[in-house]
């Protein structure tokens, strides 16, 4: 799986490569673009393109029929009982396409949240880093600790949750880079990537899990070795938000929006019917 | 099978729960999905709105409909009525028919309520006949006394409906000419057709494919224009027939045949569009086509901008769109059928006349503006051309008969479907739905009925007398589905504006005219080109046009007039009168003309003066030839008709009378096409206009349902 996400990874890095020192707007805009033009292209590979005309032709045909028999209170309640089966028509047409979509899609959201879901830390800023015990591990009792690299500080000594297994440490950026944390416990070594830099854009991984869920979910870290009595380690950088006129966007509405909106401008050009 | 739709149902599961695993944010699951839902949620949005505006205002609707409602029907008979138009159903075939039990509906229809002859008008041509039909009044009245008038200024024809012209302002720019205005659209048929008077008393009409409602007039209805509405080009159709053989390039009647060269298997040509009346010098638009052959499979590949189309030999393409661009990011959109008849030894193909494309009309075509959309959108592309069957195409042998047929039935199908569309959404109201199938047909196909007729040895026969016959039952079961939808209160009304007589030898009036001394040819000169290229105008003192027409050269009136107007021209229509009527036929010894109609004998109506002066009556058999319907002269004044072409009905009216069925009894032996109108008023309790020439047919005597009600 570290390979699959390894090799998507890269890919998104090179597509990215050019706006790191650019506001993170035109990298939005631009993986929107890209990601409008592959729903078009798959959507007109998997749909029913015939039937998803005919279905919209009935559609609007009922909806001018509301105006044309608007005095005709039997022909425009039949109307109304047609849209809405055709409608149902519409979205099961729509179907076969968005299950086609899902997967590829996922993947894609997972990485594009790595970009966009996260603020690097800057050189001074503080950071939780979080570590999950295995229930198997008693926290007062395991013997855990947090060794920083020169570039970063652990601040705290540890503070262990044992109702949640959870153990936290503060610690502070101090130089730019991309530092490696290491977590010492019963004998065995993790590493986590601390991302510290003043770039707009940057790739951010939050979490390093032993779950092959939360893997997929931020594909930047290899997976914790299931050996290794450790659920996952967290850094719990601030989230990031895309300003859109004193407004701070979480990525998902801007990416939705304009993907949908390049997918409506490009669906003549390219002949789709969505 | 099954193991197929368990691994999809797992796949599905398996995805639905991979999805309820993840944070909320992502279960936005793409663009794929967010164009469905968008779309979807759009239109719910747009329902519920609807749906609840409607709710809301419907009380207020009600009552307002209420009140108009009551006084529409108070006096009403009847809830709906159906008029159904045959258009040339000829009454001598359909009693024949009726009488061998082959149409049974008309003959339910006969027995149950009444069969007449109905009087056409003077002349007996569609455009005239039905446009007295939808105004109750006598050609004068309305304007239209042939499909052809000519310009007195030019003696040049003109079509006598409709005229389009472009926008009175444009903005100058380059090689452009940038309209300001919409073209100017002018229909030339006066007086009121009844679904107006319907629509101002609050009675809902829909009128379908009715000649001569070009352009859609507004009324309270729907209205989708029929003959006369053009095609994209502004004609009345205009066939493209590509050929490969060099003898078949000719000039080709109703359309243009454009030669072709294969090499390497593949054609380069185009598609001609209209004129381009964007730019200050207008020039044709194209479309570049490419076509592809395999002779091996009798295929073409069809190739031009946006679309590409794999059509079999033999086999009509459904509908498909072309788009023209004139330029400033504009377009103009047409339909089209392509049909490919032959693939080797040469390659053959039609293209059908470019029609408005309903879904996107370049011209207005119907009433309100979106009805051609919703009708599009409902059931499909369909044909918009007036003279929607392409009887010049099988006439010049672009298509053969069966292709015609095949595609004359294709439209009548879409018209069909329209009808009953309408008679399902109509609860109360007027429906009229006019056929010119029965037109079409009985034109090109009536030789199989004249054992004599000239053109069976001039044309490919391929088909029988059965095709005419067939057609009859055909229209026979449209009756019966179309009066299946009625309930009690309705009228329903079959009818045809004329009826049909061979059309054997033809008759050049201007011929005539010239070998004896009334029309005269420029110097030297013993022929004419069409549209009278070589009269000497100031020596002529009458000339013919159109199929029935016979114009005096009045001084004041025509551009280049002799005969001065008052007594002379009285006396010159005399004399005409006295040498045409009874005209025998020189080859065969029979009367070709029966009666010269004056047109201040027979019209009183206020647009008399645009009537031609004599209206010929030709006999069975006889019509106006074709050379001089385009205002050819030649030495000979009569010749056999030998197109396919072999049935026509411009004749002596009293030869060509229509049919009327209803489902109600009339109160007279001998209806008249001008009593339709005044009939429908009558039943929806409407008084009749006085302007309004003909007279109520149907239950005069039946009293208001309502008001029976009361008195109990």
């Amino acid at each position: 799986m570290w390979t699959f996400n390894s090799l998507i990874g890269r890919m998104f890095a090179l597509i990215f490569f050019p706006f790191r020192s650019l506001h993170p707007w035109f990298a939005m805009v631009f993986i929107s673009f890209l990601t409008g033009l592959l729903m078009l292209f798959v959507f007109r590979l998997t749909s029913n393109q015939k039937g998803i005309r005919q279905v919209k032709d009935k559609i609007k045909a009922h909806l001018l029929e509301l105006r044309l028999f608007k005095d005709s209170l039997p022909v425009t309640l039949k109307a109304q009982g047609q849209i809405l089966k055709h409608n149902l028509k519409y979205i099961s047409y729509s179907a076969k396409p968005m299950l086609v979509m899902i997967i590829p899609l996922l993947v894609i959201l997972a990485q594009l949240n790595l970009w966009f879901g996260y603020e690097a830390l800057r050189a001074g800023d503080t950071a939780l880093v979080k570590v999950v015990l295995k229930k198997s591990v008693a926290p007062f009792e395991a013997d855990v600790e947090l060794e920083a690299p020169p570039g970063l500080a652990v601040e705290t000594p540890p503070l262990r949750l044992v109702e949640t297994g959870e153990v936290y440490w503060r610690i502070r950026a101090k130089k730019e880079g991309v530092h490696e944390l290491r977590v010492k416990l019963a004998g065995q070594n993790v590493t986590k990537t601390v991302i510290v830099t003043a770039k707009p854009l940057a790739r951010v991984c939050p979490m390093k899990s032993a779950s092959l869920l939360d893997g997929l979910l931020f594909p930047g870290e290899k997976l914790i070795p299931s050996r290794t009595p450790l659920t996952f380690v967290e850094i719990i950088y601030p989230a990031k938000r895309l300003n859109l006129a004193g407004l701070g966007l979480h990525w998902l509405i801007p990416y939705l929006v304009l993907s949908v909106l390049f997918g409506f401008i490009f669906k003549r050009p390219f002949r789709v019917e969505i | 099978m099954k193991r197929k739709g368990l691994v999809f149902s797992a796949l599905v599961l398996s995805i639905a729960a991979l999805l309820s695993l993840s944070i909320p944010g992502q279960a936005y699951i793409g663009p794929g999905a967010g164009f469905a839902f968008l779309s979807s949620f759009l239109v719910l949005f747009l329902t519920f709105f609807l749906a609840i505006f409607s709710f809301l205002s419907w009380p207020f609707r009600f009552l307002l409909r209420l009140a108009k409602g009551r006084q529409a029907y108070k006096k009403a008979l009847v809830d709906k009525v159906v008029i159904v138009g045959l258009d040339g159903l000829e009454p001598s075939l359909t009693e024949k028919f009726m009488a061998e039990g082959k149409l049974p509906h008309l003959a339910r229809l006969k027995k149950e309520g009444s069969y007449a002859r109905l009087q056409t008008t003077t002349p007996a041509i569609s455009p005239v006949a039905w446009s007295s039909f939808m105004t109750g009044s006598e050609p004068s009245k309305h304007n239209i006394f042939d499909f052809l008038s000519r310009d007195p200024r030019t003696y040049l024809p003109a079509l006598s409906s409709a005229r389009i012209a472009g926008p009175k302002k444009t903005l100058s720019w380059g090689k452009y000419k940038i309209p300001l205005r919409k073209p100017e659209i002018r229909g030339f048929r006066k007086s009121v057709p009844f679904w107006k008077i319907l629509g101002h008393a609050g009675i809902f009409s829909t009128v379908l494919r009715v000649p001569i409602t070009f352009p859609p007039e507004k009324f309270a209805g729907h209205l989708l224009s029929g003959m006369c509405a053009p095609d994209l080009k502004g004609s009345q159709g205009t066939f493209a027939f590509y050929t490969t053989d060099k003898e078949k390039i000719k000039k080709k009647e109703g359309g243009v045949a454009i030669s072709v060269e294969v090499i390497d298997g593949r054609i380069k040509t185009y598609i001609s569009g209209p004129d381009n009346s964007l730019l200050k010098k207008p020039e044709e638009l194209r479309l570049p086509l490419a076509i592809d052959l395999d002779k091996e499979k009798g295929e073409a590949l069809l190739d031009w901008p946006g679309q590409r189309l794999r059509l079999k030999k033999g086999m009509f393409s459904p509908w498909v769109k072309l788009v023209f661009r004139p330029g400033l990011g504009m377009k103009v959109k047409a339909i089209a059928k392509f049909f490919v008849s032959a693939v080797e030894p040469h390659f053959e193909m039609y293209l059908t006349p470019l029609n408005i494309d309903p879904e996107k009309p370049a011209l207005p075509i119907s009433h309100p503006f979106i009805y051609s959309v919703y009708l599009s959108k409902l059931l499909g592309s369909f044909v918009t051309l007036g003279e929607a069957n392409d009887t010049w195409a099988l006439n010049e042998g672009a298509l053969n008969e069966a292709s015609f047929l095949e595609l004359t039935y294709s439209n009548h199908h879409e018209w069909e479907a329209m009808l009953i569309n309408a008679l399902c959404k109509t609860k109360k109201g007027a429906v009229v739905c006019v056929f010119e199938t029965t037109d079409s047909i009985q034109h090109m196909f009536w030789r199989y009925l004249d054992a004599g007729h000239p053109a069976l040895k001039t044309t490919p026969s391929e088909m029988s007398s059965g095709i005419i016959e067939d057609l009859y039952k055909k229209m026979d079961d449209l009756v019966g589905r179309a009066r299946q939808s009625l309930g009690p209160r309705s009228v329903l009304i079959v009818m045809s504006d004329h009826g049909f007589k061979s059309f054997r030898r033809g008759v050049n009036l201007n011929s005539w005219l010239y070998l004896n001394g009334y029309l005269s040819l420029k110097e030297g000169k013993k022929e004419s080109e069409e549209w009278f290229k070589d009269v000497e105008w100031e020596r002529t003192r009458a000339y013919a046009l159109g199929l029935g027409g016979l114009y005096i050269n009045q001084k004041g009136r025509e551009a280049k007039g002799v005969v001065p107007a008052g007594e002379e021209t009285k006396a010159l229509k005399a004399e005409l009168i006295g040498k045409l009527a009874g005209l025998r036929d020189s080859q065969t010894g029979e009367v070709s003309i029966t009666e010269v109609y004056d047109r201040d004998k027979i019209y009183a109506g206020p647009y008399r003066e645009n009537a031609p002066d004599l209206i010929i009556g030709y006999n069975q058999g006889y019509r106006a030839s074709w050379d001089s319907v385009t205002g050819k002269v030649n030495g000979a004044v009569f010749e056999d008709n030998s197109k396919a072409w072999s049935g026509d009905h411009c004749i002596d009216p009293r030869y060509v009378p229509g049919v009327f069925f209803s489902n109600r009894k009339i109160n007279r032996l001998s209806p008249s096409i001008m009593d339709i109108a005044p009939s429908v008023l009558q039943v929806f309790g409407l008084p009749v206009p006085a302007h309004m020439d003909g007279r109520p047919l149907l239950a005069a005597e039946e009293e208001s349902p309502r008001k029976k009600g009361r008195k109990r």
